[in-house]
Formats: structure tokens, C-alpha cells, sequence
């Protein structure tokens, strides 16, 4: 016959096995932050969730971030080549854009990145 | 109702697979991350396992690497090679530093191998498409037709530069040198030979897209995405072996638009023009070396000519992202590359 330690015992592995799984198994998702540094300030890490538009100051000017259902992307730069604007939506760990004349990069973190390094 | 022996078992095994569950839990990741704005571009620093003081100190170590780099290479920012340039352009005999004759010497090769598809000696052509500046603007037109003609008819190659021991001299005065994605592979290439000397073996550096990696991320080989040249997303992706360079030029790299049309900054020594044919171009080959100028050389030749650049460079892998979104795959490359777009492209393979 089971006594009721056994019980106890079984009961409470049985209840640790869902928590101890999400822990240090489970899936975070694919992205859960965003890193925006500007040249001569400090880095600003933002959750990728919500929807928010905000203004990052650099040499040339205001750049304008938006964050929108779980990916960012530069809305406009002051720079002539819009090459920043051009990267258009990073949703993905490891994904990264920068507008280099003024100075400003925006990259997704997230800590199960799918790729090590991107090549573009 | 469970016999007793039975019934222990089960009870320990439910244990044991907790307290193991919770042993095999996943360490913080010793990886080392930076990004940082330099060489004129964004460069991506990532260190396995590695402290952090020694990361910190390999770390600054390429950033000055690059930075001597970027302005040693510069083509248009004056500096050592805008007064190489000035110099050739007035006929005059140049004597070079070790690195630079290293540099050059290895740029004329590549493009003899690539039937001069890679041209570094048009750096007065890429000037007048206006891309010898940090962000040209979209709404100047291009160049005129008769100012394009008239360059490529003064036809610049690397073959226009003659060696005299450590002397260099032009016999072209239309030769203007700008290695464009070439140095990029340099300084790559010199920013692992300096992790190396800090004792780093497991690591990647990313200069702008264009990579070397080397080592392993622990357990696992280092995945590398291959960017979609229409969209944000990822095309493919490949793991690494060991230590590989994985280069990309793209028509999206740099371009502008006008009136509806792209004009990028790779430009066809044959036509003057940017190339049409193709939208992306990537190889894949062990250590440093070939990488920007060989992806360069891809995306001028297009869907019609790259198998005679794959064999000239003597290329394993390489994939080429036509205009109409076929993907053309050397046998090596097909064999491991990996794609992540749903449906996957249409695939070319074709034997070089």
C-alpha cells in the first residue's frame, strides 16, 4: 500500500516537474527586448511589447523608433541615404539596424537567439 | 493499486527526474556581445566563453584595429589612400608600406581571377555615382550617360599598376583605387588574427554584414542567417565549420531611388551601370581572405556569368539571389545551406 509520505512525495515531484520545466526549458519567445544606443549616450533597453513611437537625439537630428506589435523599426532620420528607414521591421533576436551618419542602432535581443550573427 | 516495489520505483524516478531536470538547468550564457559603430559601418562583436576582462581587452584591441584600418583604406576621406590615388592619377612612383603592397597586391590578383567583374581601379566612377559619400541623397539623379561612357572608356584595371620592388606606379592617369567590400574582408580577417593573439578561439566578427567566424558556441557550431535581399526577414541560414568567412553583397546595401528605379552602389566596370541581374550574392570559403571581393564580383556577373566567376576564383560555395528570386546554389553550398522562407525558392544547382 502507498503510505502517505509516498503520496505526499509523489504528488509534489509530479507538481515540480511543470514549473522546473518552464523554468529552465521553456521558450521565451522569439524577442523579448530592444537595445537602442546613440553615440556618446548610454544605451536605453526597451521591452518589445506595446505599441510606443519615440525620438532618439544624434548629430544630424531626432531619429523617430516605433515599436508596434512585437517588432521595431526606424520611422524616419535625418539622413540623407534612409538606409535605417530602408531596414525596415526587426522582430527577430539578433536583427539590427543603424542609422551610421547619425550615429544610432537599434538591435532586438532576446536570449534564444535563432542565429549567432547575421549576414547581410 | 501499484505493489510496493513498484510503487517506490515510481516515486523515485518522479524524484529523480526533478533534481536532474533542475542539475541540467541552462547556465547563464557565457557569450559576450558588442556592437559597436566603426570602420564606417556596424561591427558585431561575439565572444564565447571567454572572461570579461579578456573580452573587454580583445574587444578594444579591434576596435583600434579597425579604426587604423578605416582610415588607412578610406577612398574618399583624405588619408593615405587619397594621396596613393593623387599621386598614381599625376604619374608619379608611390613607395608603399608592407601592408599596403600585402593589400594591393592581393586586390590585383583577385580581380585578374574574377576577369576584372572586381574592379577596384574605378574609384573615379563610383565617385561620380555620387557613392563616395556617407548617405547620398535620393532625390539627385544619376550621372549622365555621356559622363559614365566616358570613364569606362578609359577602361581602369588593377592591371594598369606596376610594381618596382616596393614602388608602385600607374600607367593609367583614370585609375583610382577604392577597394569597397575588399577591405572590409581585411580587416576582418585582421580583427580575428587579433582575438587570436588575445588567446580568443571561439568568436565571431560582423562588419556590416560581412563575417568571420571561428570555433564553436560550446556544444554548438555558430549559426549564421543569410539576410532575404526583399525584406527583413532571413533567406537561409548555415552553421560554421571551424573557421569560415561568410560574405554578402547585396543591391540593398546602399542604394537610392529615382523615379521609381534602384541604383546601388556595385557598379559593372563593363557598362558603368549598376548590375540588374541580381539582388544578392554570397560565398562561403574557409579562413579569411577572397570574401568581399568575390561576393562583389558575383553581383556584377549576375545569373548569366557566375559560374565563370565561381570558377575563376576557384570558389566552393556560392549562392546567388537573382533579379526574379531564383536562388543559383554551387553543389557545396546546396548541401548544407539551409533555407527559412516558407515556401523555400526556386533552386538552381549548378556544377561550376
Amino acid at each position: 500500500m502507498m503510505t502517505r509520505a509516498d503520496w505526499i512525495v509523489l504528488i509534489l515531484t509530479v507538481a515540480l516537474l511543470p514549473s522546473l520545466y518552464m523554468r529552465y526549458w521553456g521558450d521565451e519567445g522569439p524577442a523579448t527586448s530592444v537595445r537602442i544606443s546613440a553615440s556618446g549616450q548610454p544605451d536605453i533597453t526597451l521591452p518589445l511589447t506595446g505599441n510606443r513611437r519615440f525620438t532618439v537625439h544624434g548629430p544630424l537630428g531626432d531619429s523617430v523608433i516605433e515599436i508596434r506589435d512585437g517588432r521595431v523599426r526606424f520611422v524616419s532620420s535625418p539622413c540623407r541615404g534612409q538606409q535605417c528607414v530602408h531596414s525596415g521591421w526587426l522582430a527577430r533576436a539578433g536583427e539590427l539596424a543603424a542609422c551610421l551618419p547619425n550615429g544610432i542602432m537599434v538591435s532586438v535581443l532576446g536570449r534564444d537567439r535563432r542565429y549567432d550573427s547575421i549576414n547581410f | 493499486m501499484l505493489p510496493p516495489v513498484s510503487r517506490k520505483i515510481a516515486c523515485m524516478a518522479a524524484l529523480a527526474c526533478s533534481v536532474f531536470l533542475g542539475a541540467c538547468g541552462r547556465d547563464p550564457q557565457p557569450i559576450h556581445q558588442e556592437q559597436i559603430l566603426v570602420f564606417g559601418t556596424l561591427v558585431d562583436i561575439t565572444l564565447w566563453d571567454v572572461d570579461k576582462t579578456k573580452a573587454q581587452q580583445a574587444t578594444a584591441a579591434v576596435i583600434h584595429t579597425l579604426n587604423e584600418l578605416h582610415h588607412r583604406w578610406h577612398a574618399w576621406e583624405p588619408g593615405p589612400l587619397t594621396e596613393i590615388n593623387a599621386r598614381l592619377a599625376r604619374g608619379e612612383t608611390v613607395r608603399l608600406a608592407p601592408d599596403q603592397i600585402e593589400v594591393i597586391r592581393g586586390a590585383q590578383e583577385l580581380s585578374r581571377k574574377s576577369g576584372d567583374l572586381f574592379n577596384p581601379a574605378i574609384g573615379g566612377l563610383i565617385a561620380l555615382w555620387g557613392f563616395h559619400a556617407d548617405d547620398r541623397p535620393s532625390n539627385v539623379p544619376p550621372p549622365a550617360p555621356g559622363e559614365i561612357q566616358k570613364w569606362v572608356a578609359r577602361r581602369p584595371t588593377m592591371d594598369d599598376l606596376h610594381f618596382d620592388g616596393d614602388k608602385l606606379r600607374s600607367a593609367n592617369p583614370a585609375l583610382q583605387l577604392d577597394f569597397g567590400a575588399y577591405v572590409k574582408s581585411y580587416g576582418v580577417d585582421r580583427a580575428i588574427d587579433e582575438l587570436r593573439r588575445h588567446g580568443v578561439s571561439n568568436a565571431i566578427i560582423n562588419a556590416g554584414g560581412d563575417l568571420r567566424a571561428i570555433g564553436r558556441k560550446g556544444d554548438h557550431p555558430w549559426r549564421i542567417g543569410i539576410r532575404d535581399p526583399r525584406g527583413p526577414g532571413i533567406l537561409a541560414s548555415v552553421e560554421i565549420q571551424g573557421d569560415e568567412s561568410v560574405f554578402t553583397s547585396g543591391d540593398y546595401e546602399r542604394f537610392f531611388m529615382y523615379q521609381g528605379k534602384r541604383y546601388h552602389h556595385i557598379i559593372d566596370p563593363r557598362s558603368g551601370y549598376p548590375p540588374d541581374g541580381a539582388m544578392s550574392a554570397t560565398v562561403i570559403y574557409p579562413g579569411g581572405g577572397v570574401g568581399g571581393g568575390a561576393s562583389t564580383a558575383l553581383m556584377v556577373a549576375g545569373p548569366k556569368d557566375w559560374l565563370a566567376v565561381v570558377r575563376g576564383m576557384h570558389l566552393q560555395q556560392a549562392m546567388l539571389v537573382a533579379a526574379d528570386r531564383k536562388v543559383y546554389l554551387t553543389p557545396a553550398l546546396a548541401a548544407r545551406i539551409h533555407f527559412e522562407v516558407d515556401p523555400p525558392p526556386a533552386v538552381i544547382i549548378a556544377q561550376p
